[in-house]
């Protein structure tokens, strides 16, 4: 991969340049300080309200507080991912910047892999801070629970965001339009999640990790190994296509 | 030595002929200029030669290098300026130019040489530090120019480096493209006629995606020179130009006022017969003649004479 680390070292300044560590940071530090509040607060809330409300709010578990917390990251963290990394690609090529940087000695696949090792070290970074901060705050006011559990459970969610990440590259190689290749890669996403909680196949889909990482914090002993394979085996695949796609495309 | 050699090189778009069978030798250390219209081939033929594009059929060498995608020898010694440069707009321009030197794996002390020495040539020094985003259409160009530079390629290529700049910027880049020859090879596609005919030694002119001619600038100028008449006289010559329009050896009549007095233009199509008779019959018309004279045609009269005579086969 000819190129790597100058390609590697402009990708990451660009995250910090352009705020796109601070959106994410940002984005995912919201949840990891604003789910262990509600949770808490939730009944005290809805009892400060003037309405007459008959709802048996029940008391969060520290375990139930941070399967939350995963499912919110899952689902609208994902969507800022998709937004931050749709014009990874399409923008340079509706810009110019990928023909000046292409027409150098480097290789295809080190200009689409150093993309997204700075997006995924932008994502590991985001999603230990706010992991951390949810895991203390949820501690303080709600009450321990098994950290084990907690990072197994993070790191599933890790392999599930890398795969998005990883969709997400491979339609911005396919368009020049970042809106298009935002509504294809949340298209392919939301048809995965459909799938997932289908009956026989749904194991087999990547987004039944989400699903395995709420277990191990609610004490469940069903796994979905296919799903973790057929994830990283879908990242890995969609990582040696782009390069090829980008190839294909003329310039 | 060859600089540029291309066989048969086509490309194709279903029906549509990008490019057909070019077959194109370009020598060394040359400013090659490649001219005609738009929608002639001229972005075709850079992209396929700087390897963006794949031939439908037929190949190509750039300083001894075979012309393919995967071919990072060749990208190591050639440069590319396209014609809009786009830049990482958080980057200053010294910024970028590191970051290029070392994408073309020059070691830190040349990349520090080669950045101070390039930005000197294209007169952005005293802007290196600052934000490309702020940078002047004229200064990207130049900075476009600077990034193909860095690595000493020996073969530039330039697509239409000066087609939306001001005549100040254009007369920059042109000044620095003819300090560029002598040490590299520059191909440069364009269809602003002038600037070919300032800055270079050898033009291919191409139309509807076929090369119609590759020769020198005063090669042609020679070959079309003893076909147009210039004739400027003291009185009106609208009777006088209404009658050469009915000439048969004639074309393109043509009647100016220059300073106040009529000034003829005329293309013969058969030099001998008109060299004979117009005297002849600048006598019969009874005008005061003050000046008669073969002119050199503009390379715009050349281009326009090939295509048209291309049309009409």
């Amino acid at each position: 991969m000819t190129g790597f680390i100058p390609l590697l070292k402009k990708e990451l300044k660009e995250q910090w340049k352009t705020n796109k560590v601070l959106i994410l940071s940002s984005v995912f530090l919201l949840f990891g300080i604003s789910i262990p509040l509600s949770y808490k607060y939730m009944p005290d809330l809805l009892k400060l309200s003037k309405q007459p409300i008959n709802i048996t709010i029940p008391t969060f578990t520290a375990g139930q507080t941070l399967a939350g917390y995963a499912g919110n990251i899952g689902q609208v963290g994902l969507l800022v991912i998709v937004l931050v990394a749709m014009g990874a690609v399409a923008t340079e090529l509706r810009s110019g910047t990928a023909v000046i940087t292409l027409s150098k000695p480097i290789s295809y696949s080190a200009f689409i892999n150093t993309k997204f090792l700075a997006m995924s070290l932008n994502i590991i970074f985001s999603l230990t801070v706010a992991s951390l901060v949810c895991f203390a705050y949820t501690f303080w006011l709600i009450g321990s629970s098994d950290i084990i559990s907690y990072i197994g459970m993070n790191l599933l969610l890790l392999v599930f965001l890398e795969f998005s990440l990883a969709v997400t590259l491979i339609c911005s190689c396919l368009f020049k339009s970042s809106v298009a290749c935002g509504g294809l890669s949340l298209g392919i996403l939301i048809f995965q999640a459909i799938i997932s909680s289908l009956p026989v196949i749904g194991k087999y889909m990547p987004g039944k990790l989400l699903d395995w990482g709420n277990n191990l914090l609610t004490g469940s002993n069903i796994t979905y190994w296919w799903s973790l394979g057929i994830a990283l085996a879908l990242t890995f695949g969609c990582l040696v296509l782009a390069p090829q796609a980008l190839k294909s495309k003329e310039i | 030595m060859t600089a540029i050699s291309a066989r048969n090189l086509s490309k194709y778009y279903g029906p549509i002929k990008a490019l057909d069978k070019l077959n194109l030798e370009v020598p060394e250390n040359v400013v090659f200029g490649f001219l005609g219209p738009n929608g002639a081939g001229k972005t075709t033929t850079v992209k396929l030669l700087t390897g963006f594009t794949h031939p439908t059929s037929g190949e190509a060498w750039v300083a001894g290098e075979k012309v393919g995608h995967g071919n990072l020898a060749l990208k190591a010694i050639t440069g590319f300026a396209p014609d809009v440069p786009a830049f990482y707009d958080w980057m200053s321009g010294l910024e970028l130019l590191q970051y290029i030197g070392e994408l073309n794996r020059l070691s830190p002390k040349e990349i520090k040489l080669r950045s101070a020495e390039v930005l000197v040539l294209v007169e952005l020094d005293k802007a290196a530090k600052r934000r490309v985003g702020g940078y002047s259409r004229g200064m990207r160009q130049r900075l476009g120019i600077a990034q193909a530079l860095i690595n000493r390629p020996k073969v530039l290529f330039m697509d239409e480096p000066t087609s939306a700049l001001d005549p100040i910027g254009r007369k920059e880049i042109l000044e620095l493209i003819l300090r560029l020859r002598q040490n590299t090879t520059v191909f440069m596609s364009t269809h602003i006629l002038s600037d070919v005919e300032r800055v270079c030694e050898l033009v291919g002119i191409v139309d509807k995606g076929r090369l119609l001619t590759v020769s020198t600038v005063s090669a042609l100028q020679k070959k079309y020179a003893r076909s147009v008449f210039e004739m400027e006289f003291t009185e009106n010559a609208a009777g006088f130009v209404e009658a050469l329009k009915k000439v048969e050896w004639l074309a393109d009549v043509a009647l100016d006022i220059t300073n106040g007095k009529p000034l003829v233009h005329v293309r013969a199509l058969e030099i001998e017969k008109a060299r004979k008779e117009l005297p002849h019959m600048i006598g019969e018309s009874g005008l005061t003649l003050e000046r008669y004279e073969l002119t050199l045609p503009s390379l715009e009269d050349i281009f326009m004479e090939i295509v048209k005579s291309e049309q009409r086969q």
